[in-house]
């Protein structure tokens, strides 16, 4: 019987749909949305069909799909009228995967470029935003006007919004971005220690490897290993930049007085870190299978609690923070402290600076899009304060609560639903890649991330790092390592400009090649037996690819971002 | 010689010139149509698309199109073999070619006539079906049963620890000396069964009179197998080389692909890795372009020569 109806239901919805589509209506993806979307919505509710437009984004990252029937992509739908189905990444490289979507001419409505975004605007594939921005304030007024000025290309147009580093009211990030990892059962082991330099910290797994060498169930431990697949290489790579006391401009270092880029492959710092893998690779400390393993191989290895320590970015790794606590491993002390190792304990580390645009990635709308205007009505809903919370919370009563002061929490048991791979795809729905503020919600008082609450971010740790932090005196992890302070210059970062480049200028060419030796002879360099010959094999090498041309673009561009930003100085 | 090969020759010697006839252009018709209807298709798919040849002459830019992109001669094939890279592509790419066409040729022969020697007629159907099945499995699947078997924990290791070859594991992958044979060897593994299948059917078409005839000159298994089944399938082997000559530079994508890491850069890329890497990822299409017209022209060469040395031999040829 109810499946009578439900038929009917999707019978009655396909002949309006039809019906409809035979008037001609002017926006036919949107009415043909309307149909298979309503039918479904009707066989549950028996309402009459409510439009809601439908749009396509892709993301040239790796990201998790939602599931079709995502709860609260679906509330926010009825609430904006709109939705937008999201794919992101799989097996390739952002460049391959954007160079074959321009060779194809039809793009989704909505992209992210990451490291192809250069591509999509020399290819003509962004309509240009300025002319619509006025309408839609949530979104004009979401950057300033100096920072719509970064994101102008040469031909002066906008043609992304850049949707990171964008805190309302103030930064409340409790985490940092690259760091030396390190296990809390390591560090407690020692009696936590001091570390300050890559000695006291290979010194440190060492002695506990040597100590504990498996794991309780028998595992053996993985002391040290390193992400090195594709791009992500960056985490064997851009490490000396840190040892040296920079920032991360991610490409190079900016000599802050002189204001000159410095290269940083080739500098003492590089030749120390390099060296001290080389050390610990011979001693069995760095993971054999390090250079050769995948992304998905090396998470797995993390999720197992079996890896004491590696360099990475903390947003690269959630999917095993969530495995370790699904598996309740922090029983183990399996979690990650970090730490902001210097080349010499008189260097003052650098790592963290407070969140910055970067100019060089952002959220388009393709020319294949037949609706930007509903398009950016979308986004500029979404920023709505209701749609934030939905957004960062979920629903109220199901996935937090409010307090009296007007608090939102989490009880554990939201906490670990929450961090649930199952329970994500079927009823959260953040629109990460699409503009959201970080720091604080509208009200002022909640976070715009529910992990970055004051009060809820000592809850959601693991226990084994709670104990870590407090015996280092700590309250987040960002207190372990060096302050969030301001970035060095208004030409940070550096790699918002490398990140775009493509072998059309000589510096370009200069950068892939480069980067091709790099992930080559980089490894090479870790597990070789005699490591002062295959360092200056690495050089000769390195010299080979012309760096010098790809170091003057950068100049250049460092040289132009210090001028357009003496326009705004007050 | 059997009596196929020599009524197709027959055949070639008293064929007609043909002479354009309307009568008989209308008798045959439907056949008209239908030879019309693939010679369009082919125009249409098979020579139009020759057209975006034009860009690896341009300095092409998706904005401009090919009508408005600049010609700039043959710049981009400079700048393609002033690159160590593309040199390096282009060797990688034939040795892995000649890998697999040499072991997937082998293994396919040698694997058909041994399973035609199966006498247990449900024993043949089930082996045959079973060895045919990774062919259907994507190569995403294949590299993640070859990580699996081949990591310091898998079978291989195992294997080789257990009887002394080896005291520790062997990381395979870290290794450039071995990528080619692995490639090599995963090829056999996943086509074998698929390829076999044609010798196969080669072989059941071989006149058993023939082997009546054989066993009464006292031949045995094996006397049979190089006199009857190997001169029989002789023009089937003949085509299938020269085919498979032309598709050398096809030599693969997805398993050096998937498979390859930083340390075996030098001997994993193939020519389709650079293209995707230095053409479609750049923007570049004139270079990829390019490095597409080299790789046709030298398939065409290949081809032209093998065929004419079969000519010259007395063999079976393509044209």
């Amino acid at each position: 019987m109810k499946l009578k109806k439900i038929s009917t239901a999707v019978l009655a919805t396909m002949m309006v749909t039809s019906m409809m589509t035979g008037c001609g209506s002017s926006s036919t993806d949107t009415v043909e949305t309307t149909g298979s979307n309503a039918s479904k919505e009707d066989g549950a509710s028996e309402e009459a069909p409510k439009e809601i437009r439908e749009y396509t984004a892709f993301y040239a990252v790796p990201g998790d799909e939602l599931n079709s029937g995502n709860k609260i992509q679906e509330i926010i739908a009825e609430k904006t009228g709109a939705r937008v189905v999201e794919t992101w990444l799989t097996g390739q490289t952002a460049s391959e995967a954007i160079g074959t979507l321009i060779a194809s001419g039809e793009y989704p409505d909505l992209i992210d470029g990451s490291d192809g975004t250069g591509l999509l605007y020399e290819s003509g594939a962004l309509i240009p935003l300025d002319d619509y921005l006025d309408d839609y304030p949530n979104l004009k007024n979401f950057w300033s006007e100096e920072e719509w000025d970064k994101v102008r290309q040469d031909d002066g147009k906008i043609y992304w919004i850049p949707q990171f580093g964008n805190p309302y009211e103030k930064d409340m990030a409790p985490t940092p971005g690259e760091a030396f990892w390190i296990q809390a059962r390591v560090l407690e082991w020692g009696g936590y220690p001091e570390l300050k330099t890559m000695d006291d910290y290979f010194k440190l797994i060492e002695d506990y490897n040597a100590a504990n060498p498996t794991m309780e169930d028998g595992t053996a431990n993985i002391p040290y290993t390193i992400l090195c697949d594709d791009w992500r290489y960056f985490c064997l790579e851009n490490a000396p930049q840190f040892l040296a006391g920079h920032p991360n401009d991610g490409s190079v270092i900016v000599d802050t007085e002189n204001l000159k880029i410095v290269d940083y492959n080739t500098t003492p710092e590089a030749k120390l870190y390099f060296g001290k893998l080389n050390e610990e690779f011979q001693k069995g400390i760095v993971d054999p299978e390090a250079f050769t393993q995948s992304y998905d191989e090396y998470i797995a290895k993390l999720s197992t609690g079996r890896v004491l320590g590696m360099v990475d970015q903390w947003w690269q790794f959630q999917n095993a923070r969530d495995a370790i606590k699904q598996q309740g491993l922090e029983a183990q002390g399996c979690n990650y402290i970090p730490f902001a190792l210097v080349a010499d304990a008189n260097v003052e580390p650098d790592y963290n600076t407070e969140s910055a645009i970067n100019p060089a990635n952002g959220v388009g709308i393709s020319v294949s899009c037949k609706d930007p205007e509903g398009v950016l009505q979308f986004l500029n809903d979404i920023l709505e304060p209701e749609i934030r919370i939905l957004r960062g919370w979920g629903i109220e009563g199901e996935d937090y609560t409010v307090g009296e002061d007007g608090l939102f929490t989490r009880t554990d048991e939201q906490w670990t639903q929450t961090s649930n791979a199952t329970y994500k795809a079927d009823h959260l729905c953040t629109y990460s890649y699409l503009p959201n503020y970080t720091g604080l919600l509208a009200d002022k008082l909640n976070t715009s991330d529910p992990v970055q609450q004051p009060s809820e971010f000592v809850k959601s740790l693991p226990s084994d790092v709670r104990e870590a932090l407090a015996a280092y005196g700590a309250e987040t992890y960002l207190e372990m390592m060096d302050p969030a302070d301001a970035a060095p210059g208004p030409w940070f970062p550096m790699y918002s400009h490398s990140n775009t480049m493509t072998t059309s200028t000589p510096g370009g060419t200069a950068w892939l090649k480069m980067t091709e030796i790099k992930q080559k002879e980089l490894p090479k360099v870790v597990m070789a037996e005699d490591f002062e010959q295959a360092w200056n094999e690495y050089l000769e090498a390195y010299n080979g690819t012309n760096p010098q041309a790809f170091l003057d673009e950068m100049q250049t561009e460092l040289d132009a971002r210090v001028e357009s930003a003496k326009k705004y100085a007050k | 010689m059997s009596s196929k090969e020599v009524s197709v020759k027959a055949s070639k010697i008293k064929m007609p010139r043909a002479k354009f006839d309307w009568k008989e252009f209308k008798k045959q018709k439907v056949l008209m149509i239908w030879a019309a209807i693939f010679f369009i298709y082919g125009i249409i798919f098979y020579y139009i698309p020759l057209g975006g040849w034009l860009m690896a002459f341009q300095n092409y830019k998706p904005k401009d199109g090919i009508l408005g992109s600049s010609f700039i001669g043959l710049t981009k094939f400079i700048n393609l073999f002033s690159d160590t890279s593309f040199l390096l592509a282009i060797r990688n790419t034939f040795a892995m070619g000649i890998i697999n066409l040499a072991f997937s040729f082998i293994t396919a022969i040698g694997f058909a006539i041994l399973l035609n020697e199966v006498r247990s007629k449900g024993g043949k159907k089930a082996v045959q079906t079973i060895s045919y099945l990774p062919h259907f499995l994507s190569w995403i699947v294949v590299t993640g049963i070859l990580n699996d078997l081949l990591s310091g924990t898998g079978i291989v290791n195992e294997l080789l620890m257990a009887i002394g070859v080896i005291d520790q594991p062997l990381n395979f992958f870290a290794y450039p000396k071995y990528f080619w044979w692995i490639v090599g060897f995963s090829n056999v593994w996943k086509e074998t069964g698929w390829n076999a299948i044609i010798y196969l059917a080669a072989i059941t078409s071989i006149d058993p009179s023939l082997y009546e005839a054989a066993a009464i000159d006292g031949a045995g298994r094996w006397g049979k197998i190089v006199h009857i089944i190997l001169p029989g399938i002789k023009p089937t082997i003949m085509i299938l080389l020269l085919i498979n000559i032309g598709n050398v530079l096809n030599a693969g994508f997805e398993i050096q692909y998937l498979l390859g890491n930083g340390l075996v850069l030098d001997v994993s890329q193939t020519i389709d890795i650079y293209v995707l890497k230095w053409g479609i990822s750049q923007l570049d299409y004139s270079l990829g372009t390019a490095a597409g017209i080299f790789r046709s022209v030298v398939s065409i060469v290949l081809i032209l020569i093998a065929n004419g040395l079969s000519k010259r031999l007395g063999e079976e040829r393509l044209f």
